[in-house]
């Protein structure tokens, strides 16, 4: 049973690094902790499902809800967070967050509160071996986390934009002054930060046949608990944060049992961690 | 002189025909507060829908003694902090004769205390807390209370199925932990043993590594106190992983739409209790689920169902003695035997809790339908 | 009546955003869970009258007194966590607190508290008896703020605010100063508390959530950090939101983020903050007025 509870921890870890790995990139690049990236994980199911309600086909449709909820990403930053760069950190966030709850409305306004199925019949079946269950949706969530991951750190490590990205990651001032347009690699970085929310959105809606207006509200904290213990800004020390999250909620609900709500256990971590460790597990130094 | 008396003549007139217009305007006024935004949004529309619906009924059948109802509805968001300024306002601003509470325990319980003190009869269409109808004696339940509904899934679970190894997983707050309290003192009674109880928050998902963990005690029956969201996602992945033992489930998850549509065929097996029977032969029933599904498109819930009736009650009051708050109050503790469309109304208790018989549906075929209908007074007297 | 209970609520967030002020806006440090010690206050309050049977009037500074000791650890974090991480640590402390609220018997857990009405003079407070305190807190809190501004804790905590670092270098002891602005905002949160914990009669952990503590710092945010004025009338317009738009109910939601996002965005500093529009407007207009005057 351990192997299987390893299995479904692994599921969940990697679930939370596609969900945060947006906002640890928006951090990344302009240190803003963004609680909109919440908003965009809901836009991203919801959009998903109407593309493939209309088109009946799931990698159209995930494409375009994530290129649609990117494009939302380059306005967000470009008319709400790039004017408050010069003002206290928790401005932007507020900002965030009220980004957060009109979007959540919206989704409400437009669709309903109702819960809609979002049903997908995938190319192969569940994996069962030995004892073992996996299920075809995480074997999904899997490589499009892995297959996202790979274009991301080739992104960042291989090309030239990547090297632009971060060097405006480092500091903003003098990328500037070396030449390099920041403004097309922040957009950049918004572009991709929101689309990972959205096909993190997608997949969970799909896993879960559920798609609902209030789906983000645990992911809205719960990412910045995995951002910030992975090291704010390092997608790297992200997938770590979030797999180790993921693993110590699976193991404490099958062993100890939840002495305190499943959804607590990441902030005890994080403060715990903090304590120790005042700015995340991996710190600026290893960032991208 | 002749045409001073006919313009007197005709001045009269006109305030005679005022006056009747004034009283044809008479309404009467109908409280009804709902989450209809925020986290509980499905469940404030639903029971909004119905309140609607039944104050078109009502008025089609000819309102209070001629007069029409007119419904005063709010939002209170989920925040207790609404409900009791919805509440001043409906009593003292609105001047409504009674109240129907369409929201859930914790915003309906701080509401009730301000009907009490201001003597607006009001009822609670769906919120089982077993304080709330203590509060006073103008406040009533519509549906069983929760201890009886987690009694009533004890009895089903041992009695009836026959379960001697159970295990319960309950939402954390207090419609799971009322229901969870209930059902363990019945079926430790009955000498069933406990295997295993969790708890988790409203809107989880992710259940695999506790049912994983169920899996392996191998219980005879998992008792899950859930809403529409989470029990879906407990049913489909009860499946996932393997688990064959039967689960009882509560009125929480008696959604179509929002249960099990989404739990699809994972679903298929699952015993609930609850207050609608959708296979009822009593026409009021078929009647209401028709109408209901006709007008908004997509079937009636547990929620919407109990609002509804909540407002038919209180007509049938009405019509007795007149919307009159006072009146109405003492009405309902008279009110015998009473047909609703969530099954028969024996009477209120001193304390304003319903007496009604417990529903248990099966789903069969995709469908909720009719298992077995508690009636024993033992287990469903509050 | 339906008046009284809405200057009440509105009046309780006028007192929660005027104690997040003094940590946020003098000290200046992010805080997003102050709702965890308006709650920390709620309970420690209805457990002192509902389970102990102590006298209100008592109760009610000396659950002040135990939000501010646990309003002290979090200041003793706030040495060593900064800025947004600490911002972040207030998020999970909030959801802590709230998820030991709801889970553990002796606070009600799932089914929360029944809160006894406290005692004036033989008779149950009534809601203007409770309009009056709050009205008289918020007055003592206000006179108590422009004290601490006045004073050389508000000279620290504003250097603290400026430029921790050079604070420190200059000599000041940051850390006490610190940990005082979290003590005295906590402890109003607790207060105010206790008053709404016995308003309401009843009160479940999900009253005081991170939606809460949001709203509480919009609040300031949105009327002017740092400054009285500012967190008064964020509370009140905020706070009347939804009785003014209730017409629109189901846009309510929408209408508060557009405005909190439209505010934040073309004034940081808040509607009545120290070098907003409309405060510059109107101090030329005292100006000009005075001018009058003395002409």
């Amino acid at each position: 049973m351990f192997l299987q509870q390893l299995l479904n921890s692994i599921a969940i870890g990697s679930v939370y690094a596609l969900t945060s790995m947006g906002a640890t990139l928006i951090y990344g690049i302009l240190g803003i902790l963004d609680i909109a990236n919440a908003g965009a994980y809901v836009l991203g199911a919801y959009l998903g499902l109407l593309f493939y309600s209309l088109t009946g086909n799931i990698i159209i449709s995930f494409a375009a809800a994530m290129a649609t909820t990117g494009l939302l990403g380059i306005l967000i930053q470009k008319y709400v967070y790039r004017p408050l760069l010069s003002q206290p950190a928790y401005i932007p966030l507020i900002a965030s967050i009220g980004i957060f709850i009109f979007i959540e409305n919206v989704i409400r306004l437009i669709a309903g509160p109702t819960i809609k199925q979002f049903t997908v019949k995938l190319p192969f079946s569940n994996l069962d071996y030995a004892n073992l269950h996996i299920n075809n949706v995480w074997v999904l969530i899997f490589i499009v986390a892995l297959i996202l991951m790979f274009l991301l750190w080739y992104l960042l490590k291989m090309t030239k934009i990547g090297l632009a990205w971060r060097a405006t990651s480092q500091d903003l001032d003098i990328a500037k002054t070396m030449g390099i347009n920041t403004n097309k690699v922040i957009s950049l970085n918004f572009f991709l930060g929101y689309s990972f929310a959205a096909s993190a959105g997608i997949l969970i809606g799909i896993l879960y046949n559920s798609i609902y207006p209030t789906m983000g509200s645990v992911v809205s904290y719960k990412m910045l608990a995995i951002i910030v213990l992975g090291g704010l800004g390092n997608p790297f020390g992200t997938v770590i944060a979030a797999l180790l999250i993921g693993f110590i909620e699976t193991m404490v609900g099958a062993y100890i049992g939840f002495f305190i709500p499943r959804n607590a256990i990441a902030f005890v971590a994080l403060v715990i961690i903090l304590l120790i460790s005042p700015k995340g597990l991996f710190t600026q130094k290893s960032r991208i | 002189m002749k045409r001073s008396f006919i313009s007197l003549f005709l001045l009269v007139i006109l305030l005679f025909a005022m006056s009747s217009l004034v009283m044809a305007q008479d309404v009467v006024k109908l409280g009804f507060f709902a989450p209809v935004t925020g986290p509980a949004a499905a469940d404030g529309e639903s029971a909004l829908n119905s309140a609607k619906l039944a104050v078109e009924v009502i008025n089609e059948e000819g309102g209070i003694d001629g007069r029409e109802v007119q419904l005063v509805e709010y939002d209170d968001h989920l925040d207790s902090k609404q409900s009791v300024s919805i509440a001043q306002k409906l009593t003292t601003r609105d001047n409504v004769v009674a109240v129907v509470s369409g929201s859930y325990s914790g915003t309906t319980r701080p509401a009730a205390t301000i009907y009490q003190n201001a003597k607006v009869p009001m009822i609670s269409a769906y919120a089982i807390h077993p304080d709330i109808p203590k509060t006073g004696d103008y406040i009533f339940q519509q549906s069983f209370p929760g201890p009886v509904q987690g009694r009533v899934g004890g009895y089903m679970a041992v009695d009836d199925l026959g379960a001697q190894k159970i295990a319960i997983l309950y939402v954390d707050n207090d419609f799971g932990s009322t229901l969870n309290d209930n059902f363990q003192e019945y079926v430790k009674e009955k000498g069933a043993e406990v295997v295993y109880v969790d708890s988790f928050a409203i809107g989880e998902r992710e259940f695999n590594p506790v049912l994983t963990k169920i899996k392996g005690l191998n219980p005879d029956l998992i008792y899950v106190v859930a809403y529409a969201g989470e029990g879906a996602a407990i049913m489909r992945q009860s499946v996932d992983v393997g688990i064959e033992a039967q689960i009882l489930g509560t009125e929480g998850m008696d959604s179509t739409t929002q249960f099990l549509q989404v739990a699809g065929e994972a679903a298929e097996g699952l015993i609930i209790t609850t207050n609608l029977n959708r296979d009822s032969e009593e026409e009021q029933v078929i009647d209401y689920i028709n109408r209901y599904t006709e007008k908004y498109g997509f079937a009636p819930d547990m929620v919407g169902a109990s609002t509804y009736d909540a407002f038919m009650l209180l007509a049938h009051v009405m019509r007795q003695v007149g919307p009159d708050s006072e009146a109405i109050k003492d009405a309902m503790y008279e009110v015998e035997d009473y047909m609703t469309n969530t099954g028969l109304l024996y009477r209120y208790t001193e304390v304003g809790e319903a007496i009604k018989p417990v529903q248990v549906q099966v789903v069969k075929d995709g469908e909720f339908h009719y298992y077995d209908q508690i009636t024993d007074m033992d287990i469903i007297a509050p | 009546m339906y008046a009284i209970v809405v200057m009440i609520n509105v009046g309780i967030f006028v007192l929660l955003a005027l104690s997040l002020n003094i940590i946020t806006g003098y000290a200046g440090q992010p805080n997003i869970g102050q709702g965890a010690f308006f709650g920390i206050g709620a309970y420690t309050g209805a457990v002192l009258t509902g389970k102990f049977g102590i006298y209100f009037w008592l109760a009610m500074p000396f659950a002040a007194i135990i939000t501010g000791f646990i309003g002290f650890f979090l200041g003793l974090i706030s040495i060593r966590i900064k800025e947004d991480f600490l911002a972040i640590v207030t998020i999970a402390l909030n959801f802590i607190v709230a998820a030991v609220f709801q889970n553990v018997e002796f606070f009600g857990a799932a089914m929360g508290l029944s809160v006894p009405p406290p005692n004036w003079f033989g008779e149950s407070l009534s809601y203007q008896g409770y309009l009056t305190i709050i009205i008289i807190l918020i007055i003592l809190v206000v006179i108590f703020s422009k004290w601490i501004e006045k004073s050389w804790l508000g000279m620290a905590l504003g250097a603290i605010r400026n430029n921790e670092m050079a604070a420190d270098s200059l000599g000041i002891d940051t850390k006490k100063f610190k940990i005082m602005a979290f003590v005295i905002g906590t402890s109003i949160a607790g207060l105010t508390g206790v008053v709404y914990a016995h308003y309401m009669t009843f009160i479940m952990a999900s009253d005081f959530g991170f939606l809460t503590s949001v709203t509480i710092l919009s609040m300031v945010i949105l009327g002017g950090n740092n400054t009285i004025r500012g967190p008064i009338i964020g509370a009140v317009i905020l706070g009347l939101i939804p009785e003014v738009f209730r017409f629109i109910s189901d846009y309510r939601l929408l209408v508060y983020a557009g405005i909190l996002i439209l505010m934040i965005r073309f004034q940081p500093s808040g509607l009545l903050g120290d070098d907003s529009f409309v405060w510059n407007k109107l101090k030329l207009l005292k100006a000009s007025l005075g001018r009058r005057r003395g002409a």
